[in-house]
């Protein structure tokens, strides 16, 4: 065992009934690196990360961790964070904390939190709610982490300061693979980019690799990939939803 | 992170959300004012201790599962509707020590709710029954307090069970709303539906003795042991309603079981 932290899945397929949301898909999240997984709607996205975060079983194929033993292998922001009402923030990120030896403060103040440490959990807005959902995906320090969306919901200021911190987490010591469908963001941070469409990984590579395939911005190659129809839902250079 | 250290983390929230609520205090209320209305129509106050329990019994073998259905049926849905149970699996948290935390810390709640009631009428047995009553002795053809006290003790354990029950419906409900269902099911059964197939049984004759038979159901397990360890205790040759080793096995089984079930949902 390596003392840097890689997640690779192999071959992972997921059904849920008749419906196949991820076929045969293999990636791998090294250290020091921001995976990013986009994709329209529907495409298995979220599947894919919970699968990663193994908290979904996949149907057939593998997900391996190498890297460090640790209390808390994988930090996990789902893609809609809730909380146990009638806590504060600071109790909130406490109970998790407690759970891995942590500093809930440090958690709070990692976020940007630590100005609304006592506002009960119910009264933060959507995206104070995201960033506590971050603050408990760091706790215990885990050497993986997988975000889902971790800048829907918040206003452009914050999603620029939120993605910032995710980028500056892919250190040597940790691996972070995070879905998006802020093009934009993915762009600046992402270290390599994998495109799924209905299930299925439809190309990977660097945000220049990408961008080398129509000569255009991102959102270009992945108009080419995607389609235009499924193009709607992502947030492009334009700042808009086309 | 230990697996008690675990434990302990989920109990300390589930006690400190429920000192916070509200609702807890507005059950103690509702459970204060129908067992002080059963008794005062009983008139058993006034008599004593045993003559209390006679008048609250059937009240509160109602009551018990009732209440730990209200307090347990969201116990774990929430968490998993949710989407924390996904989350938790991320930490070093086993199902066991999350089940047993949400359990015991709901369990303190549950108590306070019934057995405040429930200890406040012992205390208007002894300042309203006659003289007798405060006599402290357990031979037969005497009232007395610790009568009461192994009424509250066996109430405690019935809730436990009921509420053992409750958190385990609550972790195979998979959503609120077939919680809510499976909370009424389960409260039929603990109530009255374990008794009428236990009665079928009877009817089918299946061979084991009646008051072996009666253990098996929780409800008449609780009010077998009130029978023989509170109110024929003042009757010489009125016993044999219900084995009592059976019927304490048969609430352990159910109790145990039922965290059980809940463990292996939570941990799917």
């Amino acid at each position: 065992m390596t003392d840097a932290p890689s997640l690779q899945a192999t071959d992972v397929t997921r059904t849920f009934g008749d419906v196949t949301a991820l076929s045969e898909v293999s990636v791998s999240v090294p250290a020091g690196e921001v995976v990013a997984l986009i994709g329209p709607n529907g495409s298995g996205k979220t599947t894919l990360l919970r699968v990663l975060a193994g908290v979904l079983e996949p149907t057939a194929g593998s997900v391996h961790y190498t890297g460090p033993p640790a209390d808390r292998t994988i930090g996990y922001l789902p893609q809609e964070p809730t909380f146990r009402p009638g806590f504060t923030a600071l109790e909130t990120a406490g109970f998790y904390a407690r759970l891995v030896d942590d500093d809930p403060a440090a958690l709070l103040e990692r976020v940007g939190l630590d100005a609304v440490a006592d506002r009960r959990v119910d009264a933060l807005s959507g995206g104070m709610t995201r960033l506590l959902g971050i603050a408990q995906s760091l706790a215990g320090d885990p050497p993986v982490l997988a975000l889902d969306e971790p800048g829907s919901g918040l206003d452009p200021g914050m999603s620029e300061l939120v993605f910032d911190l995710v980028a500056d987490l892919a250190a040597p010591e940790h691996a972070v693979v995070v879905s998006s469908h802020d093009l934009l963001a993915v762009e600046r941070i992402a270290d390599r980019i994998v495109v799924l469409d209905r299930g299925t990984v439809v190309t990977s590579g660097s945000p220049a690799e990408l961008r080398e395939r129509t000569g255009g911005p991102l959102h270009e190659t992945f108009r080419s990939l995607v389609g235009d129809e499924a193009f709607g839902a992502v947030r492009t250079r334009e700042g808009g939803r086309e | 992170m230990t697996r008690r250290d675990a434990f302990w983390a989920v109990f300390a929230r589930e006690v400190r959300a429920a000192s916070r609520s509200w609702t807890y205090g507005l059950l103690a209320l509702a459970v204060t004012a129908v067992v002080f209305g059963a008794a005062r129509a009983g008139s058993g106050p006034a008599a004593g201790y045993v003559p209390t329990v006679v008048d609250v019994l059937l009240v509160v073998e109602v009551l018990v599962p009732a209440v730990a259905v209200a307090v347990g049926y969201r116990a774990i849905v929430d968490d998993a509707e949710r989407g924390r149970l996904e989350v938790f699996d991320t930490y070093p948290l086993p199902a066991s020590a999350y089940v047993g935390g949400v359990y015991a810390g709901r369990a303190v709640a549950l108590l306070g709710v019934l057995l405040v009631p429930l200890a406040a009428l012992g205390v208007h047995v002894a300042t309203t029954a006659g003289p007798e009553t405060a006599v402290f002795a357990t031979h037969r053809g005497v009232d007395s307090p610790l009568l009461f006290v192994r009424f509250l003790a066996l109430t405690a354990a019935f809730a436990l069970v009921a509420l053992a029950f409750a958190v385990a419906l609550s972790a195979v409900a998979g959503s609120r709303r077939r919680a809510i269902l499976l909370a009424l099911v389960g409260l039929l059964i603990v109530v009255a539906g374990a008794d009428i197939g236990v009665f079928g049984a009877m009817t089918g004759g299946v061979g084991v003795d009646l008051d072996t038979l009666l253990a098996l159901s929780p409800s008449s397990a609780y009010r077998g042991l009130v029978f023989e360890t509170v109110l024929y205790v003042a009757f010489t040759g009125r016993s044999a309603f219900v084995s009592v080793p059976a019927a304490a096995a048969s609430l352990a089984a159910w109790g145990l079981g039922s965290l059980l079930v809940a463990t292996l949902a939570v941990a799917r």
